[in-house]
């Protein structure tokens, strides 16, 4: 088994995919980075040096004034209600939301990336894992072998699991190395607060914890890796399903980008929450943020991507051990 | 070297993946399995008061007014305020606008009550305050009806959260001059005028009157700059003032500051 994932991982490193990625994340997080050290500029510019509590006393002061502006809809107004009443936590207990250094960069550019960038890197690699052996016909030389084709996709499902960990750890690698030539590489112990509940319109601050920023890093890669690795997984199958490469891949992307739509209209369709891509904002229920559909907690979600994910697999295995290979 | 280069990326990817799983449990037991005793940690002492400030601090409070609901460039009549201000001297001067719109007196003692916010006051040289305006004209039925017994009752409480505010203002800061801008009748134009104009009058005599009662507090009035030609100083929504109008505040509360 473990030369049969040396052998996947070899075609893995042969076709440069996992460098591509790095590439990609590389070039986008120069991007966000120069972009945020304008915007800091910029305020500097016009406020001159301030205290963050002033910054933040005075986003507090602006989203009241957004909420009493009329032809603003429930749901924006409960949402910016929420937000108000967090920055109004992290201001009373005086912690800095936005301590600067890399590790925050790191915290939120992995927060925006986790429902649909990442993915998009986990499909570079998963897409093509196995419908591309097929379209080349190299999965005939792979099955000739004296080996059970269970194993032979077990091998490559663990290639798949991998990489995935390559990808986000070297996500967060990245991002931390490059931001931090501008922001400075301090900043792992700042305090952030975590387990904000969520009930109805108001936040419930009873079960809320203060940890340094390092844990929360940890805590929120970990939930991006769930994510990355179910996305993978959803994709592996598509892999297997169809034959045809760039189908696979419009059918993720199709599912993934309804998903970062869906997530802001679907309030009140309810059943949508058992689809896979609302639930995959998984660092939102750390930081706070209200779920798409109210009800939707942290375990449920873990529960239905688990369930997404098994199902999957179960499938492509189902199929690739009956498929006629021709 | 390709041998090598699988070889690595293996190691690192198991590592890797290792790492995630420990995260994940990490994680769970952390969000499911704790019992949510917070961990305190060593919060680094506030320097707050380390400020050390160059030119003038203006602390805004109070409602659209202070916002500037109604001028089109959104300065309202701090912003030209400042304008005229920096104009006039050359010291830098610093604005912190906390005005809330549709906010009324109890809002604001409120809001006066917050740290940060008192924080900033105790910086202050100056306090501007537009409030009242929202606790009379948005008492809804009453105002229309002209019910007096109502007004007389909003009244009562407005001026009892103002010299709240006040105390607390001073409380926290016995130097900074505070300003209250008074009212103006925006209806002044409509029928029963008159009964409008009364009962402005009154609202802000009772005002005027608390504020003497204060050191360094002073009520600037409004009433008559809108007096006459109250439509060509009103936005479109006929109660806010529009950027002319607000200009003509910002020049009577500049003439009163002097350094």
């Amino acid at each position: 088994m473990i030369n049969l994932v040396k052998n996947e991982m070899l075609k893995i490193v042969r076709k440069k995919r996992i460098l591509v990625v790095a590439g990609i994340i590389a070039v986008l997080v120069a991007l966000f980075t120069y972009s945020q050290f304008r915007e800091i500029e910029r305020r500097l510019e016009r406020f001159g040096d301030v205290d963050w509590r002033t910054t933040l006393q005075q986003q507090i002061i602006d989203t009241q004034n957004r909420i009493t502006s009329s032809g603003i809809s429930d749901e924006w107004k409960s949402e910016l209600q929420l937000r108000i009443q967090q920055q109004q936590y992290y201001l009373d207990n005086d912690v800095n939301p936005m301590e600067p250094g890399a590790p925050t960069f790191v915290r939120t550019f992995a927060e925006h990336s986790i429902n649909l960038f990442l993915p998009l890197m986990v499909m570079v690699v998963a897409a093509d894992m196995v419908s591309s052996e097929r379209s080349a016909g190299t999965v005939k030389l792979l099955l000739t072998r004296p080996v059970k084709r269970w194993r032979v996709l077990m091998s490559k499902y663990i290639t798949l699991i991998l990489s995935v960990s390559v990808i986000v750890v070297l996500f967060g690698l990245l991002s931390y190395l490059i931001s931090g030539l501008i922001f400075g590489y301090q900043g792992w112990t700042a305090p952030v607060i975590t387990g904000f509940n969520v009930e109805g319109n108001e936040l419930n601050t009873n079960t809320v914890q203060m940890i340094p920023q390092w844990q929360y890093l940890l805590m929120e890669f970990s939930l991006v890796w769930f994510v990355a690795l179910i996305v993978g997984t959803i994709t592996f199958m598509l892999s297997v399903l169809i034959r045809n490469t760039p189908a696979g891949m419009g059918v993720m992307l199709a599912a993934l980008i309804s998903g970062a739509i869906l997530s802001s209209m679907v309030s009140s369709w309810e059943s949508a929450k058992y689809l896979f891509m609302i639930n995959l904002n998984l660092t939102g229920y750390l930081s706070g943020q209200a779920p798409p559909i109210e009800g939707m907690t942290l375990g449920f979600s873990l529960l239905v991507l688990t369930i997404w994910g098994i199902a999957a697999l179960i499938v492509s295995f189902a199929v690739f051990i009956r498929q006629d290979i021709y | 070297m390709r041998k090598y280069s699988v070889q690595m990326t293996l190691i690192f990817s198991v590592l890797s993946f290792l790492l995630m799983m420990f995260g994940l449990g990490w994680t769970i037991q952390n969000q499911f399995f704790s019992n949510g005793a917070a961990e305190v940690i060593e919060k680094a002492k506030p320097e707050k008061e380390a400020s050390k400030k160059d030119g003038k601090v203006v602390v805004a409070l109070g409602d659209s007014l202070t916002r500037g609901t109604g001028d089109d460039s959104g300065k309202g009549y701090i912003g030209y305020l400042v304008d005229e201000l920096e104009e006039k001297s050359k010291e830098k001067i610093t604005l912190h606008n906390f005005g809330v719109k549709g906010y009324r007196s109890n809002q604001l003692l409120n809001q006066v009550k917050q740290s940060e916010i008192q924080r900033q006051i105790k910086n202050a040289d100056y306090i501007l305050i537009t409030i009242g305006g929202n606790d009379l004209f948005q008492s809804g039925q009453a105002f229309v009806d002209m019910d007096e017994k109502k007004i007389t009752q909003a009244r009562e409480s407005y001026l009892k959260n103002l010299q709240a505010v006040l105390v607390e203002l001073r409380s926290l800061n016995d130097h900074a001059a505070i300003f209250h801008i008074g009212l103006y009748n925006p209806f002044i134009d409509l029928n029963d005028s008159e009964q409008t104009t009364k009962i402005v009058r009154d609202w802000n005599y009772e005002t005027n009157k608390l504020l003497d009662q204060q050191k360094q507090a002073i009520y600037v009035p409004t009433f008559d700059l809108f007096q006459l030609s109250v439509n060509d100083y009103l936005y479109t929504d006929k109660f806010h003032p529009n950027a002319e109008g607000y200009r003509l505040i910002a020049e009577r509360v500049a003439s009163l500051i002097t350094w």
